[in-house]
């Protein structure tokens, strides 16, 4: 992997891109690699994009590693690395989209990576189990598994530059009294993660542009924008009961993301759109709105 | 001294502690929400010994700054967008009432079409509420701003409000290493100039009719060209102690021998650097003057600067709408009357967030864009 485990380039310095969605980690995956790198003598940076500042929506972060300052203050769009937290993401964006040619891919996933997902360019390929570690260590915030620490844990075989004992300092400095199950799923990480060198064979898409009409009015109803379909940052569904409902339209009304439409005289739930923030089930006068754990295929 | 990975908002943080801040009063908003939330676990915990003051609103939050002011407190307060407009009225007070307080705003555009990005509009169009405006290009100079802010507001021949404005997320959630330097070395205990007195009442802001109000208004501006002698100082003070330049008033980066200058405030002018690095690399004779402070505008040290320079382009992350960018109209102004004034260009970038990368600069500069509103990002 160019520059990642190579000493002979002409300036040492590695571009990592961090995907995953709000509530995963990225952000402070993003921090504690910086601060490790920082710790280690090098100059480092850490720069979160949040999109809509929301558990389950795409979140991005980037991390500069150099010898030299550095002055770019602009989101990396040409990575050494691109560690992905959650292949859900992949659905919505393209997470290698100018990843160089040699570069690192690590993703937490329980199940094989085809090389047909993979961009068409020789990798180093690092696949982790990060949920079922996260949840074999009791890794959880919020009743979630927490993988940005396995994710670390795997960048860390190919990426020789940070001692896995100095992100374990940082992580204790971080988490305090909470760090010793977070050290631990590090460790098992970096242990259990499978590297291959592989080479993709996925051709890059064409990015979708889109044309300014005339006048731009800040009104907007649920379409396919930036972020895809958002219904999958759900982490639970929102399920009327017809039976209860008395077309009262308080759902309607409180739905935040204007994702409950009146259909032939009754309300639909948008299941492409809605977040299930489930504002509908707790403003339901007649209790006709349930909740069910979201599972995707 | 200490160095630390700090975000920019962790580093004003710090730099108000370390100025050792008396009163703070703030209404918490994205993305300079952080800045009072580290300062609330610090009083908290005791290791920073300041009264802190929650309002409802940000108009509250420079209300209760200019009145700890005025009792003789050194005040401070952080905002951004919305929550600086919201505090407009109040701003103008805390200027004419002389009160020396330091704001950290952390900018980003004003809605609607929600937006939490950078973007300077938001201070910018403050410009003529007679604050001083320092603008920052890394978490090192917002730390150090905001000392020399103090520094420079509560100096006699000043007693102005100044406000240290960073980028939002682009400075203000971006980590980078920060110098912790000993502020108490460059900046003393707070003595104010004048201050309210209970043992000798007297009115304050009374009735100014038109016999006295404009001698008042010129005092002020008075005070502002007086600021830029007092920032001179301030930054050679700053060296001389900490042995690290950091400038206020603007830098000058490879301009002696340019016949192209970029001219650039915040942290885009960063990227501005690599684009002259880049660009010197291939034989073009650019540079780069980066503007600190904005108000007052340092008309002098901006003709002086770009003195035989043939071609200006200046770059502004905020627009005003209906006219072009601030900065633009301030650099044209500058120059106008010179007999044979350079060629002056006008670029808008950056807006709400949209990315700036160094091509932008060089592609300018090289004449593969046209000058104007520049949307797209250049990788």
């Amino acid at each position: 992997m160019r520059g990642l485990d190579e000493e002979s380039i002409e300036e040492l310095r590695w571009e990592i891109r961090l995907h995953g969605r709000g509530g995963q980690g990225v952000v402070t995956a993003s921090k504690i690699l910086a601060e490790s790198a920082f710790a280690e003598r090098y100059h480092a940076q850490s720069i979160p994009f949040f999109g809509a500042e929301r558990r389950g929506s795409p979140v991005m972060a980037f991390t500069r590693i150099s010898e030299h300052e550095i002055r770019e203050r602009s989101q990396i769009y040409t990575p050494d690395c691109v560690l992905i937290l959650d292949p859900l993401v992949m659905r919505v964006l393209d997470v290698f989209n100018g990843l160089k040619d040699g570069g690192g891919v690590v993703i937490s996933t329980s199940s094989r990576i085809s090389d047909e997902i993979l961009p068409d360019i020789s990798l180093t390929l690092v696949v982790v189990d990060g949920v079922g570690i996260a949840l074999k260590k009791d890794l959880l915030v919020a009743g979630n598994p927490v993988v940005n620490i396995p994710v670390i844990g795997a960048f860390l075989r190919v990426f020789p530059h940070i001692g896995i004992e100095t992100v374990e300092k940082v992580i204790s400095e971080k988490f305090k009294r909470n760090s010793k199950r977070s050290v631990k799923a590090l460790y098992s990480a970096y242990e259990s993660a499978e590297v291959l060198k592989i080479r993709g064979k996925k051709r890059a898409e064409k990015v979708y542009s889109k044309k300014p009409g005339k006048i731009w009015i800040p009104a907007s109803k649920p379409v396919v924008g930036v972020a895809g379909k958002t219904g999958y940052w759900r982490d639970f569904r929102p399920v009327i009961n017809y039976s209860r409902c008395t077309n009262c339209l308080n759902c309607w009304i409180h739905c935040p993301e204007g994702s409950i439409r009146r259909e032939n005289g009754e309300v639909v739930i948008d299941y492409d759109y809605c977040k299930g923030c489930l504002v509908c089930l707790s403003v339901c006068p007649r209790r006709a709105i349930s909740s069910e754990r979201e599972v995707f295929a | 001294m200490t160095e630390k990975l700090l975000t920019g908002n962790q580093a004003v943080a710090q730099a108000v502690k370390n100025s050792r801040v008396g009163v703070v009063s703030a209404y918490p908003i994205t993305p300079s929400t952080p800045v009072v939330e580290e300062i609330a676990g610090m009083v908290e915990s005791g290791e920073m010994n300041a009264r802190l003051i929650l309002v409802e609103s940000e108009h509250s939050a420079m209300s209760a700054c200019i009145g700890a002011s005025l009792g003789g407190a050194r005040a401070f307060t952080a905002t951004s967008s919305h929550g600086l407009a919201y505090m407009h009225e109040m701003l103008h007070y805390a200027v004419n009432a002389r009160t020396p307080v330091v704001m950290a705003v952390a900018n980003r555009a004003i809605g609607p079409g929600w937006n939490i990005w950078a973007d300077l509009s938001d201070s910018m169009s403050q410009r003529d509420t007679g604050w001083i405006q320092i603008y920052c290009e890394s978490n090192q100079e917002i730390y150090d701003s905001i000392a020399m802010a103090y520094r420079v507001a509560e100096h006699e021949d000043v007693l102005l409000p100044a406000m240290v404005c960073y980028d939002g997320f682009v400075l203000s959630h971006t980590s980078m290493p920060v110098k912790l330097d000993d502020l108490s070395e460059f900046l003393d205990e707070y003595e104010a100039a004048w201050r309210v007195d209970f043992d000798n009442p007297s009115t304050h802001g009374n009735i100014t009719p038109p016999d006295y109000f404009m001698d008042l208004r010129r005092e002020v501006s008075r005070s502002h060209e007086r600021a830029l002698k007092i920032m001179d100082r301030v930054e050679r003070e700053f060296f001389e102690t900490f042995s690290r330049k950091t400038p206020l008033i603007a830098e000058h980066y490879r301009l002696d021998d340019a016949d192209t200058a970029i001219v650039a405030a915040g942290a885009v002018s960063s990227e501005a650097k690599i684009a002259v690095d880049n660009l010197r690399r291939n034989g073009i004779k650019v540079g780069l003057f980066r503007i600190r402070c904005f108000r007052p505008f340092p008309v002098r040290h901006t003709i002086r600067a770009l003195d035989g320079v043939e071609k200006i382009y200046v770059f502004d992350r905020s627009v005003s709408i209906g006219s072009e960018g601030q900065m633009f109209q301030e650099v044209k102004s500058a120059f106008y009357g010179l007999s044979s004034p350079p060629e002056i260009y006008g670029c808008v970038v950056g807006l709400g967030g949209r990315d700036v990368t160094s091509m932008v600069f060089e592609k300018t500069v090289m004449g593969e864009i046209e000058p104007g509103w520049i949307g797209e990002v250049i990788v």
